[in-house]
């Protein structure tokens, strides 16, 4: 494993107001090139842990930090569930809305615009390039943030639940982009409920609870309850479980 | 109607900064005049600036809306509460400087109302914002501009939707004015909240995405400018300038 993009040690995150923490003394390392998904029930604390290794708590939202965290990452890329709220608001088009990072970047007008296009075509929406981004259905606005986080080239790609708005193939298509990313030198961590998409791609997976690291480890040991591993489980399979649905029809033909 | 009007004028397609000046230099002008022909002849230049932008109809029924309140309030209080000499006009005796006063008002009022509509409608953000980015605005300050000048059209279509959803959750606009304004917390609530909650999110985003960097951004397709256009609008600031110079300097004396 490569050196630790990102170091928690002994982190304890309050958001402001808040009595009980959203984070409780965790305490990993992610590193360069790993896909983490990241799991638990609603509330367990993963979009916080997106933010705070981020880096955009406490610094933009407020609230307390204590612990210790060391992150190497200098271009972070976010992504949330509702991609409408992540729009600029300032652009006409869904090239200049893809483009609006690498612009901040202060590279010649070719080669922001080249970046945008990469970056839409990667994500299967070059055509969607002249469009009006307020016209967008939820699936297309979806893929065109994931691209205009992609653009920026992120060396740490944040993915919150970030196929809350696509169908089953665009789904499955933007988890499939995930192992290229990671293979550029990118660390990514996906907080999801989709557990079964996530253990796909997921070089290792983290379960939260309370705030807590409460597992941490290969997917095939963390990510034990997707429909296919309880399948597999009241079957009778050993270890390791099937954890998608290719995977068991795969162990029941053997 | 408030907000961009994509079209084909000369005013679309001038410079954001060509119609924004014609605008401000309207603005400035109209408060260094004082007689009623005068202001007058300003709010005429304003509405050939929006015909100009062919958005004379869409300007005009805003402008209407929000000026006609302050219209009838300039014309009651100064016309019937003013000082003398007084004019008949059927029953009533109004007084004329009162009258000359709220002409004054009210023109400036319909003439900086018509302008500024005007370059809403004409100037669209996008290219203004590639504007004010080729130009090395902060863009802080681009975002403050941009984000007001289109304030209203996104708060319009968020309440829009919200209406929609409250609608087929049961909600009834019509009844008696006590149950319309009763109608209005359903919409007015989720439409704050809401905004209040995206704009955390949006904070973020546009943080993720450099929003905040150092250093100069590169505008993706800066509109063009030309010696015409930057005569124009150094003419109208300028002349706008001289007019509120002579005033202050007649003032003084």
């Amino acid at each position: 494993m490569s050196a630790p993009l990102l170091r928690f040690a002994q982190v304890t995150y309050r958001h402001a107001g808040a009595l009980a923490p959203a984070l409780a003394d965790v305490t990993l390392e992610v590193a360069a090139g790993e896909i983490v998904a990241l799991t638990g029930a609603p509330g367990a604390g993963a979009t916080t842990f997106l933010l705070v290794a981020g880096g955009f708590a406490p610094r933009l939202i407020g609230g307390t930090l204590e612990g210790t965290l060391h992150s190497a990452a200098a271009r972070p890329g976010i992504v949330f569930a509702a991609p409408w709220t992540q729009l600029t608001g300032l652009c006409q088009t869904v090239l200049a809305e893809v483009a609006f990072g690498p612009a901040g970047l202060g590279l010649p007008r070719e080669a922001v615009r080249a970046a945008a296009e990469r970056s839409l075509e990667r994500l299967g929406v070059l055509h969607l390039a002249e469009r009006d981004p307020a016209t967008l259905s939820g699936g297309e606005l979806q893929r065109v943030i994931v691209a205009a986080a992609l653009a920026q080239d992120p060396d740490l790609l944040l993915l919150d639940d970030p196929a809350a708005e696509l169908d089953p193939a665009g789904a499955d298509a933007l988890y499939a982009l995930l192992p290229g990313v990671a293979a550029a030198g990118a660390a990514v961590l996906v907080a999801t409920p989709d557990i079964e998409r996530a253990a796909r791609v997921a070089t290792r997976a983290v379960r939260l609870d309370g705030g807590r690291v409460v597992a941490d480890g290969a997917p095939a040991t963390v990510l034990t309850d997707t429909p296919a591993a309880r399948i597999a489980r009241s079957a009778g399979c050993p270890a390791p479980l099937p954890l998608d649905a290719e995977a068991l029809v795969a162990r029941v033909a053997r | 109607m408030i907000g961009y009007r994509p079209g084909d004028s000369p005013l679309h397609r001038a410079h954001p900064y060509t119609p924004l000046a014609l605008a401000v230099s309207l603005l400035l002008a109209v408060f260094a005049l004082g007689s009623p022909g005068a202001v007058g002849a300003a709010v005429l230049a304003a509405v050939i600036l929006a015909a100009a932008g062919g958005v004379l109809g869409y300007t005009a029924r805003p402008a209407f809306v929000i000026g006609f309140t302050t219209w009838v309030l300039l014309l009651v209080l100064h016309g019937l509460l003013g000082p003398g000499p007084f004019l008949a006009a059927g029953p009533l005796s109004l007084s004329a400087r009162g009258l000359h006063r709220a002409l004054v008002l009210g023109g400036r009022l319909t003439t900086i109302l018509v302008a500024f509509l005007t370059v809403l409608a004409v100037v669209s953000p996008a290219r203004l914002v590639d504007a004010m980015t080729e130009r090395g605005v902060a863009f802080a300050k681009m975002y403050l501009l941009v984000s007001t000048l289109t304030l209203v059209p996104r708060l319009r279509a968020r309440a829009a939707q919200i209406l929609e959803a409250q609608q087929c959750r049961g909600l009834r606009l019509g009844g008696s004015p006590l149950a319309r304004v009763a109608a209005l917390g359903p919409l007015v609530l989720p439409l704050v909240l809401g905004a209040l909650a995206e704009v955390d999110e949006q904070v973020l985003a546009l943080d993720a995405r450099g929003a905040g960097r150092a250093g100069r951004r590169t505008a993706l397709d800066p509109p063009a400018d030309s010696a015409l256009q930057r005569t124009v609008r150094w003419a109208a600031l300028l002349v706008a300038a001289a007019l509120f110079v002579a005033k202050v300097a007649e003032r003084a004396q």
